[in-house]
């Protein structure tokens, strides 16, 4: 009873508002699902003089949710039972088996399934509340709400226009929704389809066109990430340095692992953890960098991974200057043959494959880390650590080149100075 | 000198592939005098009889060691000191006799990789580029065997490249002896030998003053102390053969003891390498001929289906693919030979390296179809074949891998023709009218299909008649050859260094073109000379030319092709993409997207 007493209301309501949404449309549009469903809403109501009876009821609803959400806090109870469905039925957790339930809860309430349209564009828009919004089977569940059969065409002329717009739109809505999340429909979903709609029809289309670039597109990333980050920042770091760096006889070293301890003082003391990564030619190039020059530690430098920011730095040279970068070929290097002719041509421009790019030029990366403090103090452990690793380091001077980085801004505003330069020698030993 | 040189460039006579021998120096076949026919076939018949009846092959296999008494036995022959003047004991072989011994050497592998090990590298350091006192003092026990010989070159790192050479040699402060420390790996006969051939870095003074770490040469004796060797290596093959590891520690050498200058190892290391590849080819043609007897005999006593085994087209292919081989292998081995025994001191490292790669890799095909025809007895221990698989698989990989062989010949032969061409090259590329219109007018007239004539055939020709047709068709591929080299210097220039996959294709087309000229050169001689059979060489030589004339064909149409057409841009691009993953990366086949 309350049921309709509410629904009654929301159509007095709506005929007042017929005028109000054409004067003022854009005030409305906010809480529209997207702007397709926006555009489609103007011909519904028009149209509605010949619709059937559900199909003008269906259309009330919305904008009756449209002025509980003007009016929400001022009334009570909610006007759109749907909500309420999902609201009941999460009563313990938000979990799948909670909105299973509240799905199954509608479609025993009617055997008709009277609503079904607006319960599933309701269920659609929980569905990341309850964290079901990847699940195949819960979509699955959904789309078996529909009535089966009747929005099948039975003839030319319901095949030739669109039979039962509003459902197709919806079920299109389901597939959209899928296609946002990335799910792949399976041989449900189109068993349910063709039931639901028949041959032909726009959400089997819809299907179709899914399956179609749906695989051809899973794999079109070639560095994928994988689907869930590890918690522990250590792997994740690792991941991380070992995706920047892209070199698999990279070596990754956890200099020191993240610890919270309290010292015999009593002090609290933190030790964040410190993930590096050096590859032998890194290796080799430091061997070979010129001790008198420094070498710089710079960062953080931002890199994502799907929804997750985190931070690295690097160790670097700076470009070597063009006397020293002119590599000269020894000619008793190689026992076999000539490693160059001592010829007076060049090569033609027709086998010249490379093309023209305007190359900035960048000094080599010796080595790169993430930590989980960005201060120097932490940064000067790396360099410690890679020390083990490249003796020549000790003799190297290591400029400290650190913006501060958002991992700063929570940490404290000990190094509140964006650059931080030390000028003479750096000994890692007499720092520590 | 001439071979491939271009077009209109035909004032000389055609020599050969790279003109680096001369046509005078190819035809006719070099031949031996009587009286050395007569000494070599005197060493010929106790060699071959103690290698049928005293060395028991399956045995040094299998206990992966050669019994004293047969090394005693090669010893008393005389084989430790083939090529060591008699003057120091040696037999004093030629290089053409030292061939024809390695052909019956080779039916033991582990037995002729010592030997080679010996005298080919190990003491032929001392024999190029030894003073008398070092001769003198070393070859006699050398050559009779009573000291075996070791050649230390490849340390842990590359083999090929003099920068991974760590081992160091420190001169001492009173300037009489060095200081040797380091490591060798892969030392044939390491275990065995007593004198070494150590390559090692020493600190030079250069032309300008500097100080410089260059290679230097030593002979070292085990009796200098700190001499030591690790254990045996377990190999696929020539098992008998001693490999292993050699450490010198703190090893006291006499400054006497340098080969050639102190910092001009670099240079003796690249001659002792390049002076002992010849003889492969006539190795290998002994073991093939060896395989051809054993297997010739299964095919035409076992029977299948009321055939015997030799009535089957398949099989009889197998043994024409043999003696093809075998032919052309003995034919360019012993024109080298020849070449190099000519007074003088001709460089034929280029050609030796041509009959290295050409015998080594026929050898392989050819005892893996000897195999074959024994089908799964073949792949049986109780048969050798399986033996000689693992045996010559070797000839591939030592005394400088095929690969870099083939970069040698190519790049050696580039140089040559760079020097010959560059300029005619820069006159093209200036714009000079007159040298573009004689080059436009050539290609013009090839197109029209051009009779080339380089004087090898027809009436003052030096091919006999009945190889005319591959006379005519080495003419052709040599004609053509100059051109596609002409063109790849313009087009790449010094930087066709770094083109491999165009560089083996030049190459495999010189080989081909050598071996061409062997066999004709040969079958000529034989026809005129009137040897036994020669009708049948010249079957061969005809079947081998055709084959190699529409390979050169195809692999010169290759060349003269840009990357994108002749695909080096999608192999280059397949290897790049298999090499960043490590691994083979297509998705399997059962795989499933949705």
């Amino acid at each position: 009873m309350n049921c309709v007493r509410k629904l009654l209301l929301a159509r007095e309501l709506s005929a007042g508002r017929g005028i109000l949404r054409q004067a003022a449309p854009g005030r409305d549009l906010p809480w529209l699902q997207g702007s397709s469903c926006a555009q489609r809403f103007w011909p519904v109501s028009v149209r509605s003089i010949r619709s059937s009876a559900a199909l003008s009821r269906s259309e009330l609803i919305p904008s009756a949710r449209g002025d509980k959400e003007k009016d929400r806090g001022s009334r009570d109870g909610s006007l759109v039972p749907f909500d309420e469905l999902f609201e009941r039925a999460h009563e313990g957790d938000r979990t799948k088996a909670a909105f299973s339930r509240a799905v199954e809860l509608f479609c025993q309430r009617d055997i008709r399934r009277r609503g079904h349209v607006e319960f599933i564009k309701a269920a659609l828009r929980k569905m990341p509340e309850f964290g079901v919004e990847r699940e195949l089977d819960v979509y699955n569940k959904i789309l078996d709400v529909f009535p089966k059969e009747v929005f099948v065409p039975r003839n030319f002329i319901q095949r030739m226009f669109n039979h039962y717009p509003r459902q197709q739109e919806c079920g299109i809505h389901v597939l959209e929704q899928m296609e946002n999340y990335g799910i792949m429909p399976d041989k449900q979903t189109k068993f349910l389809l063709l039931q639901i709609f028949g041959k032909k029809s726009h959400p089997v289309r819809k299907y179709q066109r899914l399956m179609y670039w749906f695989p051809r597109f899973k794999h079109v990333n070639p560095y994928p990430i994988p689907a869930a980050l590890p918690r522990d920042p250590v792997d994740l770091a690792r991941i991380s340095l070992q995706r920047i760096a892209a070199d698999l006889s990279a070596k990754i070293t956890v200099y020191q692992m993240s610890l919270t301890d309290v010292s015999d003082a009593g002090k609290e003391i933190t030790q964040p953890h410190i993930v590096g990564i050096q590859s032998p030619d890194q290796q080799e190039l430091l061997a070979h960098h010129n001790p008198a020059r420094p070498v710089f530690v710079e960062g953080p430098f931002p890199l994502w991974l799907k929804k997750t920011c985190v931070y690295y730095y690097v160790l670097r040279g700076e470009p070597l200057p063009p006397e020293e970068k002119e590599e000269t070929i020894d000619s008793e290097r190689n026992f076999f043959y000539p490693l160059h002719l001592d010829l007076d041509l060049d090569r033609g421009p027709w086998d010249d494959e490379e093309f023209y790019v305007d190359e900035v030029e960048e000094g080599p990366i010796f080595a790169m880390c993430m930590a989980g403090a960005g201060d120097q103090a932490t940064l000067a452990k790396w360099i410690l650590g890679l020390q083990q690793t490249n003796p020549i380091l000790s003799q190297t001077p290591v400029v400290f080149h650190l913006k501060p980085g958002p991992q700063e801004l929570q940490a404290a505003s000990d190094s509140e100075s964006g650059e931080e330069e030390i000028p003479q020698s750096w000994h890692a030993k007499q720092e520590l | 000198y001439i071979s491939f040189l271009p077009q209109g460039a035909y004032s000389l006579k055609l020599a050969q592939v790279w003109a680096i021998t001369k046509e005078e120096e190819v035809f006719p076949y070099p031949e031996i005098s009587n009286e050395e026919l007569e000494e070599i076939n005197q060493f010929v018949g106790p060699v071959e009889k103690f290698f049928s009846e005293e060395v028991d092959s399956k045995r040094i296999d299998q206990d992966a060691k050669i019994p004293p008494e047969t090394l005693k036995g090669l010893k008393s022959l005389g084989l430790f000191g083939m090529q060591i003047p008699e003057e120091y004991g040696g037999l004093g072989l030629s290089n053409t006799m030292y061939a024809r011994l390695g052909e019956i050497i080779s039916l033991d592998g582990s037995v002729a990789v010592t030997l080679a090990a010996h005298q080919a590298i190990g003491l032929k350091g001392i024999l190029i580029a030894g003073t008398d006192e070092q001769k003198a003092k070393y070859l006699p026990k050398l050559a009779s065997g009573e000291h075996i010989a070791a050649f230390c070159l490849t340390e842990p790192g590359s083999g090929s490249d003099a920068a991974s050479i760590q081992s160091r040699a420190t001169m001492s402060e009173d300037g009489k002896s060095f200081l040797l420390n380091g490591s060798k790996v892969w030392i044939s006969n390491g275990g065995l030998a007593d004198i070494f051939t150590v390559f090692a870095r020493t600190e030079a003074v250069d032309n300008d003053g500097t100080k410089k770490d260059k290679i230097s040469a030593f002979i070292v004796e085990r009796a200098f102390g700190g001499v030591t060797n690790g254990k045996p290596e377990d190999k696929l093959g020539i098992r008998g053969s001693n490999t292993c590891e050699v450490h010198f520690e703190n090893t006291k050498v006499p400054v006497e003891n340098v080969i050639g200058e102190v910092g001009g190892g670099f240079k003796v290391a690249m001659n002792i390498l390049n002076s002992g590849r010849f003889s492969m080819g006539s190795a290998s043609a002994g073991m093939i001929k060896k395989l051809i007897e054993m297997t010739a005999e299964y095919a035409c006593t076992r029977k299948q289906f009321n055939k015997k085994l030799s009535d089957f087209g398949l099989i009889q292919e197998k043994f024409t693919l043999m003696a093809v081989k075998a032919y052309v292998m003995e034919s360019m081995a012993y024109l080298t030979a020849g070449m190099m025994d000519r007074p003088g001191v001709p460089d034929c490292s280029v050609e030796a390296a041509m009959v290295k790669v050409f015998s080594s890799e026929g050898a392989w095909i050819c005892v893996s179809e000897a195999l074959q025809v024994l089908g799964g007895l073949g792949y049986m221990k109780d048969y050798p074949y399986e033996r000689y698989l693992r045996d010559s698989r070797i000839l591939l990989i030592f005394e400088g891998t095929n690969e870099i062989l083939r970069m040698y010949i190519a790049l050696t032969g580039m140089q040559y023709a760079g020097k010959i061409l560059t300029g005619k090259i820069k006159e093209i590329k200036k714009g000079n009218v007159g040298v573009a219109l004689e080059i436009f007018v050539n290609q013009f007239r090839d197109s029209m299909g051009r009779k080339v004539d380089l004087g090898l055939v027809g009436k003052d020709g030096v091919v006999h008649p009945s190889l005319e047709e591959s006379g005519k068709k080495l003419e052709e591929n040599i004609y053509y050859f100059g051109a596609a080299v002409e063109g790849l210097l313009r087009r790449f220039g010094k930087t066709i260094v770094d083109e491999q996959l165009v560089l083996k294709r030049v190459a495999d087309v010189s080989i081909n073109l050598y071996a061409m000229t062997a066999a004709i050169s040969r079958a000529s001689r034989s026809i005129s000379i009137g040897l036994r059979n020669h009708d049948h060489e010249v079957l061969l030589t005809n079947i081998f030319c055709t084959e190699a004339y529409f390979k050169n064909n195809y692999v010169m149409a290759e060349i003269e092709k840009y990357a994108a057409e002749n695909l080096d841009d999608s192999i280059k691009k397949v290897a790049q993409q298999v090499l960043e993953k490590r691994a083979y990366i297509c998705s399997h086949p059962l795989e499933r997207t949705f």
